[in-house]
């Protein structure tokens, strides 16, 4: 079976994993915020007021790069599901068919994964202003 | 029933428009009272000596600038929203495409407020990123009690090695504990270092920087710079007790110079009463007991559970900014600590007879 009717039948018989699909953004958002968290108070803890954050600034930096790439992922595939139909294309999904189920949870997912990625970029910011513990 | 039921719409619309004839005067009447008295309000606001926009500070001159703008941002908004809402309302339905319209949600409702937020944050991460790194030779170490604030001058930073001469006759004035007012040079930044003895209380003086919290066996800190003389009030700002809205205290800011005058005749030991009616006060206060609790420099050094009194009268305020430094107030609160403030852990001293409170207050007043 090729991979375009694999997903047709997919679609079609309502199997699939959307839901994993709307948690991974916010979860990708969560572990980016714990390893941004964690870097800054472990540093800051073990080191004296005074010292620098340049190890935590490429920690963030990193995390932040990594965190974008991986919900750039997840755009790209739910994008796909998205934007195929083979009823219409608006987004009203309103008929009771695997297929606009799958568009539905896909059109909520991609935009967790906006909220998301500005989410991490938010939190990427301090790192950019202050570079010490004070 | 088709033309019916436009009859009914119509005949409604007409009705409301009535309607809105008769209250058009009345509201707009109604609205401008309100900005009015908002108006005033924030003017009478801006002017107090507790108020956040006084800009008394370096840093709440800051904050402030900050708070207008977002005041200003936030207003626009405003006005944008509710006139997209009115000619929703008011416009006959145009034809707008699909697409046009879920641009306008991407663009209002997710890049605009992205932009906008992003912009704010940059900007507020940037003020804390400066107070924090601003560096101060005065540090003023505030604790937290209940409920008053105890309040320690150092210079840490002076130095002791260089010149040992003048380096011990400046620390003799490195450490003079006062409490219940604050003292600060204008134009000088300070390190205010923050504790708290047994419940979390928070540090605010709104005119010149804050808040920040204290917290028992935590050390919080805060750089501020007083910048306009005058008297400002400070106030706990996390609830912490029975007399949480009673621990305030007041701020002193005043010119370099009058400041150092001032700290070196704090560091000083009380003086001596001269009067015998002030020897007397003094002899009562350590017979009665006051000295258990409160430490008077020169006189009675033996506890430390209560508020340093070595230069009380010195002070504008009596029980943590709550009543005027008078006789008959510090009468009132030997007497009665609890009826001035519910909660007070000073026992009180009713029982003494009146000449003995009038002849302790009276020594206490001799305390300058």
């Amino acid at each position: 079976m090729s991979t375009g009717a694999k997903e047709e039948l997919r679609r079609t018989s309502g199997s699939g994993t959307d839901l994993w699909n709307v948690v991974q953004p916010p979860t990708i958002w969560a572990v980016h915020f714990l390893i941004s968290y964690l870097a800054a108070a472990i540093l800051c803890a073990r080191a004296d007021r005074t010292a620098p954050l340049d190890p935590v600034f490429w920690t963030v930096m990193t995390a932040t790069a990594v965190a974008l790439m991986l919900i750039a992922l997840v755009v790209l595939r739910l994008w796909r599901v998205e934007k195929f139909s083979t009823v219409d294309e608006d987004l009203e999904f309103e008929r009771n068919t695997p297929e606009e189920r799958h568009r539905f949870l896909a059109h909520v997912s991609l935009m967790l994964s906006v909220l998301s990625a500005v989410g991490v970029l938010y939190v990427a910011m301090p790192v950019l202003l202050i570079d010490t513990c004070r | 029933m088709g033309r019916r039921g436009r009859f009914d719409q119509r005949g409604e619309i007409a009705i409301i428009s009535t309607r809105q004839a008769h209250f058009a005067p009345r509201l707009s009447r109604f609205l401008a009272l309100c900005c009015l008295a908002l108006g005033c309000l924030a003017l009478a606001a801006c002017d107090a000596p507790q108020s956040a926009l006084a800009g008394a500070g370096r840093e709440s001159a800051e904050v402030a600038s900050f708070f207008w703008v977002m005041l200003a941002a936030a207003a626009l908004v405003w006005l944008a929203v509710m006139g997209v809402a009115v000619l929703g309302v008011f416009r006959p339905p145009a034809r707008v495409t699909e697409r046009a319209a879920r641009w306008l949600i991407v663009g209002g409702g997710v890049v605009f407020p992205t932009i906008v937020l992003a912009g704010l944050l940059y900007w507020g991460l940037g003020l804390l990123a400066e107070r924090n790194t601003a560096e101060a030779d005065l540090r003023i170490t505030v604790q937290g009690e209940r409920w008053w604030w105890r309040v320690t001058y150092e210079r840490p930073r002076v130095p002791a090695d260089d010149d040992p001469q003048r380096g011990r006759a400046s620390s003799a004035i490195a450490r003079v504990v006062s409490a219940n007012e604050i003292r600060l040079p204008a134009g000088e930044p300070v390190e205010f270092v923050l504790h708290a003895q047994n419940v979390i209380h928070s540090f605010w003086i709104p005119s010149v920087a804050g808040k920040m919290d204290m917290i028992p066996g935590r050390e919080t800190r805060l750089v501020a710079t007083a910048t306009r003389p005058g008297v400002y009030g400070g106030v706990c700002a996390e609830f912490c007790g029975t007399a949480h809205a009673l621990m305030r205290f007041a701020v002193v800011v005043e010119p370099k110079e009058a400041f150092e005058t001032w700290l070196r005749a704090q560091a000083a030991p009380a003086r001596k009463p001269l009067a015998s009616a002030g020897a007397r006060g003094a002899d009562l206060f350590v017979s009665s007991g006051c000295g258990a609790c409160h430490r008077v420099r020169g006189l009675i050094e033996a506890g430390e559970v209560g508020p340093d009194l070595t230069h009380l009268a010195s002070r504008r305020t009596l029980a943590a900014g709550i009543a005027p430094m008078t006789g008959e107030a510090l009468v009132r609160w030997i007497r009665s600590p609890q009826s001035m403030k519910p909660g007070a852990l000073m026992p009180a001293y009713a029982m003494l007879p009146p000449d003995e409170i009038d002849a302790i207050a009276g020594f206490l007043l001799g305390l300058e």
